[in-house]
C-alpha cells in the first residue's frame, strides 16, 4: 500500500494512484498499480518503475475450429509439438533467422515487420493493442547491450510465469459477445500467450533506471522511493525513455506474433492441415506493463495524459475510437491470464471502468505465497495430482517451477475476478487450460 | 596444449611433404585428426580451477528471491553473490570451468556498484558469450572510486548440460543491504526472476 501512497506523491500526477485487485507489491510501483500523468503539465513525469522490467509483458488469444473433443485424444502430442516449437525457459534461444539489421527494423515497425516477412496475418494486426506498433518508437535509443540481449532472444516464450497455453472454453457469460470475438461454443478450444520482450525490456527499463537517478539529482526530484525513479516527460531522458519504452513494446509483439506463428504452425502439423483451415484468428493482444499517451476525461475537460499501467491491462469501452471495428460495440476484450491449475477470463471494457481507472483492470496475478514457499510447502506429488485431475495432462517442466505457480494463484485470483470486477470489465467466458 | 600442438604441426608438414600413404603417415593422419577435433580449451592454473567454498543463501521473497552473501571481506561478498545468481539459472554444480571472460564496471555509490556488477554479470550470461561462472575472481576493488574489475571463470550455457533453473529478469534495488565492517561483511540483493 505504501507504494500506492508514493507514487501518488509523484508530481503531476492526475487523478488517483490505482491498485487493481490483484495488487502487490513490486519495484518502485506495485505491480496492478495505474497512474496517469498530466502530459500539459510540465512538472509530471514519467517513471519506468511504472510500466515494470518486462515491457509490453501481454496475453495474447487466438480461437481455433478445434472442439475439446478433437483435440483430447492426441493431447499430448500436441502439447509436446507446442514444447517442440516453441523455445521456452532459462539460456533458450529464438529460432527463427535474425540479423542485428532485422532487430533493428522489428523494433521500428512492430507488427508490420512480422506481416513484412510474412510470419502474421494482415488481420492479426487489427486485433492487437496500439494495432502492434508503437510509432514514436526509436532504435537508436536503446542501448548496444539490451539489443545483444534481446536478439538472441526473439520467438522464445521466457520463463516464471509466461506460458503458451491450450484452453478450452469452459463457461460463456455473453454470448453475444463471445460470438463477436469468434468464440461460438463451450469446449471450443483457443490458444492464450503470456510473455514479454524478455531480456531486452528488461535492459531498457535497467538502462533508463540508472539515467533517470542522475537526471534527478540534476532536476531535483525527489521520490520516497530510490526505485521510484522517474524523470520530467519533456526531459532528454523522459523522452528517450519512452522512444525506447516503444522499441521495447514493439519487441514484444514482434515476440508474441512469432510464437502465434510457431502456435499455427504447431497445430498445423499435429492436425495436417492449415491455420487458415482452422481459422486461427487472433482475438485480441493486451498489454499489461506499459505507457501509453491516452485522452481521458478529468473534470469535464479533455486532457492528454500518460498513463502507466504495471501489471494492469487496459479495458476500454464501447465505442472507444482506439479499439477495432470489430470490437465497437462489444467493448474492448480484455484477456487476464490464469496461472496453472486456475482459468483465464476474457471480459470486455466498461464505461465505469474508463471513468474509474482510466480504463484499467487487473492482470491476473497475485501471490499468496512466495515460490520458495510454496515449493516447500506444497508436496510435489499433491501438486501433479491435483494438476492431473483438472487437467489430466501436465507437460513436465522444472518441477519447482510447477509448484510455485500452482500454489500461488489459486485462491487470490478466483476472488479478484468474481468479486471485484463487475465494475471494471464484464465477464464474457471462463477458460481452462487443458495443456 | 603448447607441446602437443607444435608436434602435431611438424607432424602436418610431414606428411604433406612426403606426399606418401605409408602405414607411418597413416598413423600420423590419424594423430593429427584427433588433436584437431580437440574442443579448443583454455589453460587453467590450479589455483584458478579451485573453488571456493560456498557463502551464499537464498532467501524468500513473496514475488522474487533475495540473495545473501558473506564473507570475510566485502570483496568475497561480491563474488559470491555473483555466483549465487549464476546458481539460480541453472545447477551451480554442473558447470565446468572451460573459459574465463573479464569484466569491469563503475558506479557512483556502493549500491549502484552491486547493482552495476551483478548487471554486467548477468549481462554476459544472456548475450554473447552466454557463460555462466562457477567461480569469480575480483582482481581490482576501488571503494573509494567505486570500481571493480572481475574475471568470471565457467562455460558457455548448454541446454544439453545445463539444467534449466529459474530465469533472472533484472536486478534491483529493492531491499538491498551492504555491510562492510569489522566482523560483518555481508550484503543483501533481490533480483527479478
Amino acid at each position: 500500500m505504501k507504494q500506492i501512497a508514493n507514487v501518488a506523491a509523484l508530481p503531476g500526477i492526475v487523478g488517483r494512484s490505482v491498485g487493481l485487485p490483484d495488487v502487490h507489491s513490486g519495484y518502485g510501483f506495485a505491480i496492478g498499480n495505474m497512474a496517469a500523468f498530466d502530459m500539459d503539465n510540465p512538472k509530471a513525469v514519467v517513471s519506468p518503475g511504472g510500466v515494470g522490467f518486462d515491457i509490453n509483458c501481454g496475453v495474447r488469444l487466438l480461437r481455433t475450429n478445434l472442439m475439446e473433443n478433437d483435440v483430447k485424444p492426441i493431447k499430448e502430442q500436441l502439447a509436446q509439438s507446442m514444447f517442440d516449437h516453441i523455445p521456452v525457459g532459462v539460456g533458450s534461444k529464438g529460432i527463427i533467422p535474425m540479423t542485428a539489421r532485422d532487430l533493428e527494423e522489428a523494433l521500428e515497425m512492430g507488427m508490420d515487420w512480422s506481416l513484412r516477412e510474412g510470419y502474421i496475418w494482415a488481420e492479426d494486426k487489427e486485433h492487437c493493442e496500439e494495432y502492434g506498433r508503437m510509432a514514436q518508437a526509436d532504435p537508436a535509443k536503446v542501448s548496444m547491450r539490451a539489443k545483444k540481449r534481446g536478439l538472441p532472444q526473439l520467438g522464445t516464450l521466457g520463463a516464471g510465469n509466461h506460458y503458451a497455453e491450450i484452453q478450452v472454453v469452459d463457461e460463456i457469460y455473453d454470448k453475444w459477445a463471445a460470438s463477436k470475438m469468434g468464440i461460438e461454443e463451450k469446449g471450443q478450444v483457443c490458444v492464450m500467450i503470456h510473455s514479454g520482450s524478455r531480456g531486452f525490456g528488461h535492459q531498457v527499463a535497467t538502462d533508463a533506471l540508472v539515467a533517470m537517478e542522475k537526471a534527478m539529482k540534476r532536476d531535483g526530484i525527489d521520490t520516497n522511493d530510490r526505485q521510484l525513479a522517474c524523470a520530467r516527460i519533456n526531459s532528454p531522458e523522459g523522452q528517450d525513455y519512452l522512444k525506447s519504452m516503444a522499441a521495447a513494446a514493439n519487441f514484444a509483439w514482434v515476440n508474441r506474433s512469432s510464437m502465434t506463428f510457431l502456435s499455427r504452425q504447431a497445430f498445423a502439423k499435429m492436425f495436417q492441415t492449415s491455420p487458415d483451415d482452422l481459422d486461427m484468428h487472433v482475438i485480441y493482444d493486451v498489454s499489461h506493463n506499459i505507457a501509453k499517451i491516452e485522452q481521458h476525461w478529468v473534470e469535464g475537460k479533455l486532457r492528454t495524459l500518460l498513463v502507466h499501467r504495471k501489471g494492469s491491462t487496459r479495458a476500454f469501452p464501447p465505442h472507444h475510437p482506439l479499439i477495432p471495428v470489430d470490437y465497437q460495440l462489444t467493448g474492448q476484450p480484455v484477456l487476464i491470464g490464469g496461472t496453472m491449475g486456475t482459468c483465464s477470463y476474457v471480459l470486455t471494457g466498461t464505461e465505469q471502468g474508463m471513468m474509474e481507472t482510466f480504463g484499467s483492470t487487473c492482470h491476473g496475478a497475485g501471490r499468496a505465497l512466495s515460490r520458495a514457499k510454496s515449493r516447500r510447502n506444497l508436496d510435489y506429488t499433491d501438486v501433479l495430482n491435483r494438476l492431473e485431475q483438472q487437467v489430466e495432462h501436465v507437460v513436465l517442466e522444472p518441477l519447482g517451477h510447477i509448484c510455485g505457480c500452482v500454489g500461488t494463484g489459486t485462491i487470490i485470483l478466483e476472488d479478484t475476478i468474481l468479486g471485484g470486477l463487475e465494475r471494471m470489465g464484464q465477464m464474457v467466458t471462463q477458460q481452462l487450460h487443458v495443456g | 596444449m603448447k607441446v602437443p600442438a607444435l608436434r602435431c604441426q611438424l607432424l602436418f608438414l610431414f606428411v604433406f611433404s612426403t606426399g606418401q600413404r605409408s602405414g607411418a603417415t597413416r598413423a600420423a593422419h590419424r594423430e593429427v585428426e584427433f588433436y584437431r577435433s580437440q574442443p579448443k580449451t583454455m589453460e587453467f592454473t590450479p589455483e584458478e580451477l579451485e573453488l571456493p567454498p560456498c557463502k551464499y543463501e537464498y532467501l524468500d521473497h513473496p514475488a522474487d528471491v533475495q540473495l545473501h552473501a558473506w564473507g570475510d571481506n566485502l570483496t568475497e561478498c561480491f563474488e559470491q553473490v555473483a555466483v549465487a545468481m549464476y546458481g539460480y539459472m541453472t545447477e551451480i554444480d554442473k558447470v565446468e570451468i572451460l573459459d574465463k571472460q573479464e569484466i569491469e564496471v563503475s558506479s557512483d555509490d556502493m549500491q549502484g556498484l552491486l547493482f552495476q556488477f551483478l548487471d554486467e554479470c548477468l549481462f554476459v550470461f544472456s548475450a554473447e558469450p552466454f557463460l555462466i561462472a562457477r567461480k569469480v575472481v575480483i582482481t581490482e576493488f576501488d571503494k573509494e572510486a567505486f570500481t571493480i574489475k572481475a574475471t568470471l571463470y565457467g562455460e558457455e550455457f548448454d541446454l544439453a548440460k545445463h539444467p534449466q533453473g529459474t530465469e533472472v529478469k533484472a536486478i534491483t534495488y529493492a531491499s538491498m543491504q551492504i555491510y562492510d565492517n569489522p566482523g560483518q561483511h555481508e550484503l543483501f540483493v533481490i533480483i527479478d526472476i
